[in-house]
C-alpha cells in the first residue's frame, strides 16, 4: 500500500508540473498589466513602463519562465505582485478556512445524502422517492450564491440568529460553529443533493443482484441485508463520486465564501484575478491543482476501506 | 450500523442546536463605540498612503492621516483649503518659494514622538521619490523641500503649479507620514502605517478587517469614537444584507439609482450622494478614419440624447455633464452652449455631407463592467438611430485598460475622477503629451492637442481670473473640436445609519470616503 501511495505521488508531479506551465502561459496570455494596477490609471507609460521592469514581466517569457519554475521547485513562490507579501505564507495563512469549510461541507452532505439516498432506494416508487428525488433534482440545479443569499435574508435578516459577515474567529467553539454554520450548510445541501442521488440509483443496483437475493432467502434479517449485504457494496461508486465532486465543492466554497464574507481561497482568487497578480493566481493554481491530485489519491485509498476485494499494486 | 446512523444523526441535530443557541449576537447592534464600514473588497491592497491610489485604501489614509494643509471636512473643493499640520504659510510674489509654519506638539501614533519639520521634508521626499510612492509626478515642479528650523518648512519650485496647497494636501503624495516609523519599518509600514490623523492603525485581519482605534493624543482633540472597524465585504448582496442586520454603520454604495432607492426605504438609512463627480467622457480618435473629419464628430455630437441617460443612469446619482471638465472642479466652465442639441436628421446630414450618405462604422473595444457597459450600449443604440454603427468588442476591465492605451477602440468611454482642478482634467485627457501610445502617456486617447497652449500657460499663471480664464478657453478649443463628447457625471454614493452623527456637512471628499473626524459620533 506505501509502495501505491508513493508510486501515485511520483506520477502527480508530471501533472503538476504540466499544470504550472499553463497556468504560467495562461495568466500572461490574458490581457491586462499588474503595472496598472499598482500605479492606477493616471500613471504615465514611462512610469508603467519602470514598474514592470521592477516587478519584471517585461523581461522574456522563456526567462521568467525558468525562474518561476526553479523558484517553485525549492518552495519559493516569489511575492505577490501587487501587495509584495510572499505568496506561500498570503496562501497557507487563508488554506485552513477553505479546508475546513470543505471538510464540513462534506461530512453534512454524506450525513445526509446517503441515509436519504438510501431510503429513497428501498421506496421506490412512493412518495417519499418522489418528494427526496425532486428535493434532490433542486439541490443540483440551485447556485450556490442563491442558496447563499436566501439563506443570510431567512437566518441573519428575518431570525437574526447569525450574523451576515461571517468573520471567521476561531476562539472559541461557538464562534467558530457560527461562523461556519451557514456556509458549511449552504455547501453541504448541494453536496448531499449529489451523494442522495447516486446513493439512491447504487443501492437499486446492489439491491437487485443474486446474492441480496440468496440472503434472504437464507433468512437473515432485512436490516442486515440491506445496511451489511447491500449499502457496503453501494459504496464505491458514492466515494467515486465524492471523489469528483470535492472539486466542485472547492470551486463552489469560492462562491460561497464571498457571499458569507469567509476567509479563503476563494477571496483571495477572485481578488488576484482582478489585479492581474500573476505570481499570486500561479501560487493559487498550484495549490488547488495539489488539492485535486490529494483528493484523487485518499478516493483511491477508500476503495480499500470498503471493498477488501481491492488491492494496490 | 444503523446505531451509528441514529448517533450520526443526533451529532447533526446538536450541531444545528448549537448554531441556533448563539441567537442574537447578529442583532446586537452598536452597543460598543466603534463604527463599522463596509467596502466593496476582498482585501486591502497596500497601506501605505503614498503607495496605493484604490479607494479601498484611500478611504482608510483620510482618517489616519493629515497633510500641511487639508480640505474642510465634507467638502471636495480645493478652494475649501484650511491648515491643518500647517498654521500659516506665506509665498512669494512669483509662487515659487513658499514657507509653512508647523503646529506645536502634534504627536505621531503609537508613541513615535513630535512631529517636526524633518518629517515633512522626510514624508514629502518620500512621495516625490517615484520607488517609493506612486505619486512621484505630482511632485515634478519640486525644486527643494528644507526644514528651516524644527516647526518651519520651505519649498522652492522649479516652475509655478496650478495648485500646489492641493498637492500638499491630505490626499495621495500630501498625506504626511512619520520619519521614524518608515526609516524603522522600511518596506513594512505597509503593515503598520504610522501618522497623525484622528485613528490609529490597531490590528489588520486578512480579508475579514482593519481595525482603527483612537488617537488619544489627537492634536484637535480625542476622538468620540473609539475606533472604526473597516471591513473587506465583496459581495454586494452580503454588504447590503449586513447593513440592514444592523452590523454595519456606514456603507460604501452603487452608483445605481435603484440601490439608492432601496437603500432609502431601509429604516434609520441614510443616502448620501457627494462629490468629486466621475464624468463619463466619449473620446474620439481625430486621428482615425472617418473620425479625422470634424463633421462626422458632430455627428456623433448631435446624435447623443443626455436627457435619455439621466433616465437611464438615474436622477439621484447622476448629473449632465457640462464640459470635459467635470462640474466643481475649480476652473470648470459650463460649455452646454457648445453641446449641439439632440438632432438625428442633423447629424444624419452632416454624415452625408462629409461624404457618408449610407452611415459609417466604428471600431469600439469595451469593458464588460456592467455600471460602464450599459452606458456604451444606450451610446450605441442612440448614434445607431443616425446610421452610426459601433462595432463594439467586449472585454474583461483590465483588458480593456490595456488595449485603449494601444490605439485599438477608435471610441474610448471612460469614466473618471480626478483631483479637482480643471488642470488634471485637461493634462491628462487632452494635452499632447498625455497621448497614449507616447513614452509621457497617460490618457489622452483622442490625440487631441489643440489646447496645449492654454493648458500651459494655466499652470504657470498666477492670478487665478487670469487662470480661469485660460481654462476656460482650452475647454472650448476641445469642445469645438469635438475631441470627446461628455455624457453625464457619476456621483459618490455612501449611506449611513441615522444614529451616527458625521460631526460636519457632507458634500464631497477627495478621499472618496466619508471623513471621520474626532467630531463623529453616535446619537444615543
Amino acid at each position: 500500500m506505501l509502495r501505491f501511495v508513493v508510486r501515485r505521488l511520483i506520477f502527480a508531479i508530471p501533472t503538476l508540473l504540466a499544470v504550472m506551465t499553463v497556468v504560467f502561459v495562461l495568466v500572461r496570455i490574458v490581457p491586462g498589466d499588474p503595472a496598472q494596477t499598482i500605479l492606477g490609471d493616471q500613471a504615465s507609460a514611462e512610469a508603467l513602463q519602470n514598474m514592470r521592469e521592477r516587478l519584471g514581466v517585461d523581461r522574456p517569457i522563456l526567462e521568467q519562465y525558468v525562474e518561476f519554475m526553479g523558484g517553485a521547485l525549492v518552495g519559493d513562490w516569489g511575492e505577490s505582485m501587487v501587495t509584495g507579501k510572499p505568496v506561500l505564507a498570503e496562501i497557507a495563512r487563508v488554506l485552513p478556512y477553505t479546508i475546513e469549510l470543505t471538510v464540513v461541507s462534506l461530512i453534512i452532505g454524506g450525513l445526509i445524502g446517503i441515509p436519504l439516498g438510501a431510503w429513497s432506494a428501498l421506496h421506490r416508487n412512493e412518495w417519499i422517492d418522489y418528494v427526496t428525488r425532486v428535493g434532490s433534482l433542486l439541490g443540483l440545479s440551485f447556485p450556490a450564491f442563491v442558496s447563499a443569499i436566501l439563506m443570510l435574508i431567512v437566518f441573519s435578516i428575518q431570525l437574526r440568529w447569525l450574523p451576515v459577515i461571517s468573520g471567521g474567529d476561531r476562539a472559541t467553539f461557538g464562534e467558530w460553529a457560527e461562523s461556519l454554520a451557514l456556509p458549511a450548510l449552504n455547501l453541504g445541501l448541494i453536496m448531499a443533493a449529489y451523494i442522495t442521488r447516486v446513493t439512491r440509483s447504487s443501492m437499486l443496483g446492489s439491491l437487485g443482484e443474486d446474492y441480496i437475493r440468496t440472503a434472504r432467502a437464507k433468512g437473515v434479517p432485512e436490516r442486515v441485508v440491506i445496511w451489511r449485504h447491500g449499502m457496503r457494496n453501494a459504496l464505491i461508486p458514492v466515494v467515486t463520486v465524492v471523489g469528483l465532486y470535492l472539486g466542485i465543492l472547492i470551486g463552489n466554497s469560492v462562491l460561497t465564501e464571498i457571499v458569507f464574507n469567509r476567509p479563503g481561497l476563494g477571496k483571495l482568487i477572485v481578488g488576484a484575478l482582478g489585479q492581474r497578480d500573476y505570481t499570486l493566481l500561479q501560487g493559487l493554481m498550484i495549490i488547488y491543482t495539489f488539492v485535486i491530485v490529494i483528493v484523487n489519491l485518499l478516493t483511491d485509498l477508500t476503495y480499500g476501506l470498503i471493498d477488501p476485494r481491492v488491492k494496490y499494486q | 450500523m444503523k446505531h451509528r446512523m441514529i448517533t450520526a444523526s443526533l451529532m447533526l441535530a446538536g450541531g444545528l442546536a448549537v448554531f441556533a443557541g448563539t441567537t442574537n449576537i447578529a442583532s446586537a447592534g452598536p452597543d460598543t463605540n466603534i463604527l463599522n464600514v463596509g467596502i466593496a473588497a476582498p482585501d486591502a491592497g497596500r497601506l501605505d498612503p503614498h503607495l496605493s491610489a484604490t479607494t479601498i485604501d484611500k478611504a482608510v489614509f483620510g482618517w489616519m492621516f493629515n497633510g500641511l494643509v487639508r480640505l474642510k471636512p465634507g467638502t471636495a473643493s480645493p478652494e475649501s483649503v484650511e491648515p491643518d499640520l500647517a498654521e500659516s504659510w506665506e509665498t512669494s510674489a512669483d509662487g515659487l518659494d513658499w514657507t509653512f509654519h508647523l503646529r506645536k506638539g502634534v504627536q505621531c501614533h503609537h508613541g513615535y514622538g513630535e512631529l517636526t519639520s524633518a518629517d515633512i521634508v522626510y514624508s514629502l521626499n518620500r512621495a516625490a521619490d517615484p520607488n517609493r510612492s506612486s505619486f512621484a509626478g505630482d511632485f515634478a515642479a519640486f525644486d527643494k523641500v528644507e526644514a528651516v528650523d524644527p516647526y518651519t518648512v520651505n519649498i522652492v519650485l522649479k516652475n509655478p503649479i496650478p495648485s500646489l496647497l492641493g498637492v500638499l494636501s491630505n490626499y495621495h503624495g500630501g498625506n504626511i507620514v512619520c520619519m521614524k516609523a518608515a526609516e524603522e519599518m522600511g518596506e513594512d509600514f505597509q503593515k503598520r502605517p504610522i501618522g497623525t490623523g484622528p485613528f490609529m492603525y490597531g490590528e489588520y485581519k486578512p480579508q475579514q478587517s482593519l481595525m482603527l482605534v483612537a488617537n488619544p493624543d489627537y492634536f484637535r482633540g480625542k476622538p468620540q469614537l473609539d475606533g472604526i472597524s473597516y471591513q473587506y465585504v465583496p459581495s454586494d448582496s452580503a454588504r447590503d444584507l449586513a447593513f440592514q442586520s444592523g452590523e454595519l454603520d456606514m456603507l460604501y454604495g452603487k452608483q445605481d439609482q435603484t440601490w439608492v432607492e432601496r437603500t432609502k426605504q431601509i429604516e434609520g438609512a441614510v443616502v448620501h450622494v457627494m462629490e468629486p463627480a466621475e464624468m463619463s467622457v466619449m473620446s474620439l480618435n481625430i486621428t482615425s478614419k472617418p473620425l479625422d473629419d470634424i463633421r462626422v464628430r458632430q455627428a456623433i455630437a448631435m446624435a447623443v440624447d443626455r436627457e435619455q441617460f439621466m433616465d437611464f443612469k438615474g436622477r439621484d446619482v447622476t448629473r449632465i455633464a457640462k464640459s470635459v471638465v467635470p462640474q466643481g472642479y475649480l476652473g470648470s466652465a459650463d460649455m452646454s452652449a457648445l453641446m449641439p442639441k439632440h438632432d438625428i436628421s442633423g447629424a444624419k446630414a452632416l454624415l452625408a455631407e462629409a461624404g457618408y450618405p449610407d452611415g459609417v462604422t466604428l471600431k469600439v473595444i469595451h469593458t464588460a463592467l456592467p455600471g460602464m457597459l450599459g452606458t456604451m450600449e444606450v451610446f450605441q443604440a442612440q448614434l445607431a438611430e443616425a446610421g452610426i454603427m459601433l462595432d463594439m468588442e467586449v472585454v474583461e476591465h483590465a483588458t480593456f485598460h490595456a488595449q485603449i492605451r494601444k490605439d485599438l477602440s477608435q471610441i474610448v468611454h471612460y469614466s473618471a475622477a480626478r483631483f479637482p482642478v480643471a488642470d488634471t482634467y485637461l493634462t491628462q485627457f487632452f494635452h499632447s503629451a498625455s497621448t497614449v501610445g507616447t513614452p509621457t502617456g497617460i490618457t489622452n486617447f483622442s490625440h487631441c492637442a489643440v489646447a496645449d497652449k492654454e493648458i500651459e500657460e494655466a499652470r504657470v499663471e498666477q492670478d487665478m481670473e487670469k487662470q480661469k480664464q485660460l481654462w476656460k478657453t482650452a475647454q472650448e478649443k476641445i469642445m469645438n473640436e469635438v475631441c470627446g463628447v461628455p455624457i453625464y457625471e457619476n456621483l459618490q454614493i455612501w449611506a449611513t445609519k441615522t444614529n451616527l452623527d458625521l460631526g460636519y456637512e457632507l458634500i464631497g471628499s477627495l478621499s472618496l470616503g466619508p471623513p471621520v473626524t474626532e467630531n463623529t459620533h453616535f446619537i444615543k
